[in-house]
């Protein structure tokens, strides 16, 4: 690969992450969410993927191999958001603060149930495509490539 | 076994912590269970989903007290003996012990589904519960996974049962139809005795029956015996075949609306009693003899639902508890047979009573409560049963004599066969545990001999629900001449008949047994079976033979549809030419890429540059959502298309270079397919165009509503509040889609 890609892309990972928390933490305000954040840090470490191999961009960044966990406990995440108003006797999917309520806000970032239902979606995605870019990497390039 | 000599070791149950979890789990819902039938029952009743109509209703009555515990009471018992049975199991299959990690999370999830099956009392929940319990027992049935007959079996079993669930699933959703309500109190109320009703129950019937493992379509069960004892004992007496007579029972309010879905009933239960019991007459090995008594004993509830009634209700009640000790006893005892001297054919079999004297004594009373001898349980289940025949005519009582003779007979020849006689294969020491479970059972069902107020009470409670009103059950034991006796000593007297004549009833059984191999419905499954797979691969071969085909199986069905749409809509307002504003002008610009972007997609010889191009394609429509105000489509389109062209890139760069000559007579009719896609593509998109629909309700609405949700981006504010269930499924689909992609692709390892 051209030394251009191969200077930029391990650099690109900490700008995508940022955006991906900006977009998460101005979600519910403005344009973007968790799908969108969750496909951007992905699409940063696919481009390592691609200009390291699935190789050294493993070992480089030994974390992805939590990947398959993260979908899961997203998953776990948005379905506990969802389902646990219905401990309470509220149909599933009822956020709190409910209508007319007062947010506690940090900057930007509203307090909502929602909001954690947003980031059990971006860690879903995140970690499912993840998991997808090594099981096609390693059919590619062989268990050991 | 009991007297262990010195070659053995009474081994710790392998596998153990997960097994004797499992153990304790039982124990506990059994003790619940108990508690709460004794408290009077309780109800969770939660609308988790109102806008569908779908709840979570269970009912702890008593039809579900009855099945809960004995799911649970009968589970802690073969838990127990699966904790003893499963380490030997695999060390005799030369698997590891680890395996058996493989097994008690489905057993107790088993156990939890039928618990819950129980207790539903709302038909969505039934059905879902009631897949639960083929799902489980698919992966019990198919445990030795090596073995090619253990996994035809599961498959088999989940076909069959799983199939005719749907018929549940149709009848439910006729019902809700026709009545507005899933809820089963609900539909007693409503419920008319017309014909939609009348289909609808015979559709849940159907599912109920082939759970229940019901002629014809009772093939499956024996095959099953394919799956470990312990399973076998669990499925046969407590689980996946109660399922079905519970679902009868619970529907029957509704089934007794129509007479003719009643008969239908008795006929198939008949049959299944007479067909089942002749075929276990002609097995030889000792789980198909007991395979096939099950069908038979589920023919009897069933025909007793057939009859209905108090008398009926009552009656299938106490024979499915007393089936459920005895069965699982009895497959208990030839588990531990076959462990001991690891033979298990009747023919090779004999004579064990004195090696084996207190299995041998605990199943002579199981087997004396199946073929209902007095002081067991089961001479109640049979005067019961004989009092409600009697009722339904001449002929029901003929066949009911007929039907407990040829039980006598059955299980006579199998305790007979396996305790007495000229000894043929030395057993060796078993461990207790092995043999305990079989007491324990023995000992309740004689205790239910002496003592059978408890058991009628149970079943008298189940009976009230099945039958819609108090239902007195009081069996006891009549020293005189009535018509039961003289019914009960009748089939006793014609059963030992069956016995002293062994040639004959063998020659007869094997008859109907070669009759039912060649004509029977497991042939035509096989025949069906056979006959889907060569269909499914030539459709496959057809489909993936060349990447044309492959787009055509997408292009073709969509341009049908596109094509039907254009038929049956009124196309007077369509194909009209609007104005050009100056804000129209970046489209246009777009547009003209896109154009030279087409031209490259199909002129270029590479494919790289095709492929880019193609993207250009994807990213100008972003910029148009872009331009167009949808910010958060946009985006989305963007990120999409990236990964698009990623994957495109990744797998171009994987195929060979491409040879792009094409033969004379394909160039020409690419090129007309392509134009006659284009026009209709044209078409299509300019009649959608013209008609600007004005914007739904529903979006103003949510767009009213986004603030009151504490946001200020519409679209996110829909994705996670108002549809936020959608994009709960639609995540799921995604996690689902990793799981197949790790199974293709890496044997299941996520990673």
């Amino acid at each position: 690969m051209s030394i251009v890609l191969d200077v930029i892309a391990p650099r690109l990972l900490g700008p995508a992450v940022m955006v991906a928390a900006a977009i998460i933490v101005k979600g519910y305000t403005d344009v973007g969410d968790g799908f969108s954040a969750g496909v951007i840090v992905a699409l940063a470490i696919s481009l390592r993927y691609i200009t390291f191999g699935p190789r050294r961009a493993e070992l480089s960044l030994p974390i992805l191999r939590h990947a398959p966990v993260v979908a899961a406990g997203g998953l776990l995440l948005a379905l506990a958001v969802g389902f646990l108003p219905v401990v309470a006797g509220d149909p599933p999917f009822t956020h709190r603060p409910g209508p007319g309520e007062d947010v506690v806000k940090l900057g930007t970032l509203e307090l909502i149930s929602a909001v954690a239902f947003d980031i059990g979606v971006f860690l879903l995605v995140c970690g499912v495509l993840v998991t997808l870019v090594h099981q096609l990497a390693r059919l590619v390039e062989g268990p050991d490539g | 076994m009991c007297r262990p000599d010195g070659r053995t070791t009474v081994k710790p149950p392998g596998g153990g912590v997960l097994a004797w979890a499992a153990v304790t789990g039982a124990f506990a819902g059994f003790v619940v269970c108990l508690v709460g039938w004794l408290a009077g029952g309780g109800s969770v009743d939660v609308a988790w989903a109102p806008t569908l109509d779908l709840r979570l209703d269970l009912a702890l009555d008593g039809l579900g007290a009855l099945y809960a515990l004995l799911a649970t009471g009968i589970g802690t018992v073969v838990f127990a003996y699966g904790a003893a049975y499963l380490p030997l199991h695999l060390e005799h299959e030369e698997r590891p012990a680890t395996e058996g990690r493989r097994f008690w999370p489905w057993m107790t999830l088993f156990m939890v589904s039928m618990v819950g099956l129980a207790c539903s009392r709302d038909l969505i929940l039934l059905f879902v519960f009631f897949d639960l319990t083929a799902v489980a027992s698919y992966f019990l049935i198919g445990f030795d996974r090596n073995r090619r007959e253990a996994r035809g079996a599961a498959l088999m079993a989940l076909l069959v049962t799983g199939i005719s669930a749907v018929a549940l699933l149709l009848g439910a959703v006729l019902l809700y139809n026709a009545y507005g309500t899933f809820s089963l109190p609900e539909l007693f109320e409503r419920a008319r005795g017309d014909t939609t009703t009348a289909i609808a129950c015979a559709l849940i019937a159907v599912a109920a029956l082939a759970k229940s493992a019901q002629v014809p379509l009772h093939f499956w069960l024996p095959r099953a015996m394919a799956a470990p004892t312990p399973v076998s004992a669990y499925l046969h007496s407590a689980a996946m075949v109660a399922a079905g007579v519970l679902v009868l029972g619970r529907v029957h309010p509704l089934l007794a609306l129509s007479q003719a879905v009643l008969d239908g009933l008795l006929v198939v239960g008949l049959a299944s009693i007479v067909v089942g019991g002749l075929l276990a007459l002609a097995q030889d090995e000792l789980k198909q003899i007991l395979a096939h008594s099950t069908i038979s004993q589920y023919g009897y509830v069933v025909a007793l639902y057939g009859v209905g009634g108090a008398a009926g209700a009552g009656a299938a009640a106490l024979y499915v508890v007393t089936h459920a000790i005895a069965k699982s006893a009895l497959f208990m005892t030839a588990g531990a047979v076959t462990m001991a001297t690891e033979e298990s054919r009747l023919s090779h079999l004999g004579g064990l009573a004195r090696r084996m004297p207190v299995l041998a004594a605990a199943s002579a009373v199981a087997a004396a409560t199946l073929a209902a001898l007095p002081l067991t349980l089961g001479f109640f289940k049979d005067e019961l049963f004989f009092a409600a025949a009697r009722g339904r005519g001449t002929l029901v009582t003929v066949m009911a004599v007929v039907a407990a003779a040829l039980t006598f007979a059955y299980i006579g020849r199998f305790w007979f066969g396996l305790f007495t006689g000229r000894r043929r294969a030395d057993p060796h020491a078993i461990p207790v545990l092995l043999v305990a479970p079989v007491v324990l059972l023995a000992a309740i069902a004689l205790a239910g001999g002496f003592v059978v107020g408890p058991f009628a009470g149970l079943a008298g409670d189940a009976a009230a629900v099945t039958h819609g009103a108090a239902v007195d059950v009081s069996p006891a034991y009549h020293l005189d001449a009535r018509t039961e006796n003289v019914m009960a000593v009748a089939a006793w007297a014609l059963g030992a008949v069956f016995l002293l004549v062994p040639r004959a009833c063998a020659a007869v059984a094997g008859a109907v047994a070669r009759a039912g191999d060649t004509l029977g419905p497991r042939h035509w499954y096989g025949v069906a079976l056979r006959a889907l797979n060569v269909y499914s691969d030539r459709l496959h071969d057809a489909e993936v033979r060349d990447l044309r085909n492959s787009i055509a199986a997408v292009l073709v069905p969509t341009g049908v549809l596109t094509a039907l749409g254009f038929v049956f809509t009124p196309t007077e307002d369509s194909f009209s030419v609007g104005s050009v504003a100056l804000e129209d002008v970046p489209i246009i610009v777009l547009l003209v890429l896109c154009v030279a972007a087409s031209f490259t997609v199909v002129r270029d010889p590479g494919r790289l540059r095709p492929v880019l191009a193609l993207s250009v394609l994807g990213f100008a429509l972003a910029a148009v959502y872009a331009v167009a105000g949808a910010p958060d489509v946009a985006l989305v389109a963007v990120l999409v298309e990236t990964i698009f062209t990623l994957v495109f890139v990744g797998v171009f760069s994987r195929l060979p270079q491409p040879r792009r000559r094409v033969a004379e007579g394909r160039g020409r009719r690419n090129l007309m397919a392509g134009i006659v896609a284009g026009i209709a593509a044209f078409a299509a998109i300019w009649a959608t165009l013209s008609r600007t629909s004005p914007a739904s309700g529903d979006a103003a609405e949510q767009i009213a509503r986004a603030r009151d949700a504490h946001g200020g981006d519409v679209v996110t504010v829909i994705l996670a509040d108002f549809r936020g269930l959608d994009t709960m499924v639609e995540i799921t689909v995604l996690a689902v889609a990793v799981v197949g992609v790790a199974s293709l692709l890496s044997r299941g390892r996520s990673w």
